[in-house]
């Protein structure tokens, strides 16, 4: 069965894990903390949430929770999606790559300033 | 509004991302448009989706989804045969096609082999009387005067009629009505049978029926509007007949020879059930050239039982002679034993008594169904006239095939009597009607009725 892969993990997808470290989130909410953490570089609109949320179900990275009542908004009821230890092994993994990626960077001193 | 429209946009997406997330798409589109106001966030928004959909709709155009079914595997219970599904996909379009005709084909040629072949076989081949004295059973043998699947003749291949056209349908009635004049044992009758296919033919009555089995029917009733007898037939092929057989069909044949050697003369079962009763499966009545020492062996098994069952539940006939070998055995004396195919001779008695048999005042029961046809009709019929068995079953095929095939063309044939033989009983026999039986039961509960009146009958004895 073809499923997405998810090496190397896009983007998107990693946002959503690091989202949802910590809170379990449903989507609208995961947009939002990627909105927030990414500075609102990065605003997932519902196709690219959606279709990044269910490959990453698919992998067993994160998982759905059952339906809860949507504690902001009344009587809608939302789907939440929480992080699985698979996800967080991998998000681990996908940030010391990163950290990997930016000492390479920092030796090579292509950034500039000091907040890096 | 912005809202519908994006609903109506969420329908370019595919189907099983619509099932799954079309709901939570439109809510997240709602809440954002509910807290991004203003020209330039909702400008911004609009253009998020643009780019939403140019990296999501070509995405998830190319995704599979996974088995939704995958956490039931493990759920296997032993002793029970399980189902997985191993893909929930959609069939390709491609696949379905190819699936679809190749159904189709197989349909066509299952409909094509059981009606198309067999069905007509089996009405062929048990009307195929060019041996006048002889039933051909359908299935049991492969003689070569029947038109058998297994030997067509391919010449006639390429001559299936479709559409009958005029000049066709005047050379069928015509060689209809020399053959009836020909061979009709009453020739008053055949004359006035003649005059009115001609008649009907001259006023152009078959020129709107070009369908070969609906024009077989309407020459059938006007033969029957002048004379009612329903042992003569007009019949429709759909498989091309052979040729009329010559005298050297007559003969038995090697391969029915072995045939009947392999099938043990078809009698399926010969055996003493409890009570001392007699049992006989007969699925046909084989010519008794071949088989005549089988039938006199199966008759001294069952000869010192108290009762007989003769169960012709899957007979559709046979030989003539080999049914009236059987009911012989019945008799202490000689009876008249009619069969509607011919002349009352001196060979229309029985040959009783048969020396030796103990079974001439013993009850018996003929098991039939709605397939026991022609010679076990006869068997059927003769006993229960001379009410000399019960019968107990369903009332049977009504296949009395007493005419003497006159082939027509290749697809048409004509069965005449040309004899009228002297029924005793009654004016009618089971031509067409079948033989009632005597209690009426399901073919498949006849056994246990039968058995239980055969056990009543003599214990009380």
């Amino acid at each position: 069965m073809p499923k997405r892969t998810l090496d190397p993990l896009p983007s998107a997808a990693f946002q959503i894990l690091l989202a949802l470290v910590g809170e379990d989130l449903h989507g609208y909410a995961i947009m939002r903390q990627v909105a927030e953490q990414t500075g609102n570089r990065i605003r997932l609109g519902p196709g690219t949430l959606y279709s990044s949320i269910r490959s990453l179900l698919e992998n067993g990275l994160i998982e759905e929770l059952d339906s809860q009542e949507d504690t902001g908004s009344g009587d809608e009821r939302r789907r939440y999606y929480r992080l699985s230890s698979a996800g967080r092994k991998l998000a681990r993994a996908e940030a010391q790559r990163l950290a990997e990626v930016l000492r390479v960077a920092r030796a090579k001193k292509i950034l500039r300033g000091r907040y890096v | 509004m912005s809202e519908k429209l994006y609903a109506w946009l969420l329908r370019l997406y595919p189907a099983h991302f619509r099932e799954d997330y079309g709901e939570e798409a439109l809510r997240l589109f709602r809440d954002r448009a509910r807290d991004e106001r203003g020209f330039f966030p909702r400008f911004r928004l609009w253009l998020d989706l643009f780019f939403d959909f140019t990296i999501s709709l070509p995405r998830e155009y190319f995704h599979v989804p996974a088995p939704r079914v995958a956490p039931l595997v493990p759920r296997r219970v032993y002793g029970f045969p399980t189902l997985f599904v191993l893909e929930d996909a959609s069939p390709r379009p491609s696949a379905l096609a190819i699936g679809g005709l190749l159904s189709l084909f197989t349909l066509t040629t299952c409909w094509a082999s059981l009606y198309g072949v067999h069905g007509r076989e089996i009405a062929s081949a048990s009307r195929f009387a060019g041996v006048p004295n002889d039933y051909q059973s359908s299935h049991s043998e492969p003689r070569s005067t029947a038109p058998s699947a297994a030997a067509p003749d391919a010449s006639h291949a390429t001559t299936r009629p479709g559409a009958l056209d005029s000049p066709q349908r005047k050379r069928i009635v015509d060689s209809a009505i020399a053959n009836l004049k020909e061979h009709y044992f009453d020739r008053d009758a055949a004359q006035k049978m003649a005059d009115a296919l001609a008649m009907h033919e001259k006023r152009g009555d078959y020129d709107t029926v070009a369908d070969p089995a609906a024009f077989a029917a309407l020459v059938t009733q006007h033969i029957r509007e002048v004379s009612p007898d329903r042992h003569l037939s007009f019949d429709y092929f759909q498989e091309p007949l052979p040729p009329q057989p010559t005298e050297q069909a007559a003969q038995v044949s090697p391969q029915y020879r072995e045939a009947m050697k392999q099938q043990n003369c078809t009698f399926e079962k010969v055996e003493l059930l409890s009570h001392n009763i007699g049992y006989l499966k007969l699925n046909s009545f084989p010519d008794p050239e071949v088989c005549r020492v089988a039938a006199m062996a199966a008759m001294t098994y069952v000869n010192h039982a108290d009762a007989v069952i003769f169960d012709l539940r899957d007979n559709r006939g046979g030989s003539p002679e080999m049914v009236q070998l059987f009911g012989a055995y019945l008799f202490d004396h000689p009876e008249y034993w009619y069969n509607p195919r011919e002349n009352t001779t001196e060979q229309s008695w029985t040959r009783s008594p048969v020396p030796g048999s103990e079974l001439a005042d013993k009850p018996v029961f003929v098991l039939t169904s709605a397939r026991t046809a022609s010679g076990a009709e006869q068997f059927s019929y003769d006993l229960k006239m001379l009410k000399r068995a019960t019968l107990v079953g369903e009332t049977t095929a009504g296949a009395a095939h007493s005419g003497t095939f006159h082939r027509l063309d290749d697809h048409f044939g004509i069965g005449i009597p040309e004899v009228k033989a002297i029924n005793p009983y009654s004016s009618d026999d089971w031509a067409e009607v079948g033989v009632e039986p005597d209690v009426k039961v399901s073919a498949p509960s006849a056994l246990d009725v039968a058995l239980k009146l055969a056990r009543a009958r003599t214990t009380k004895k």
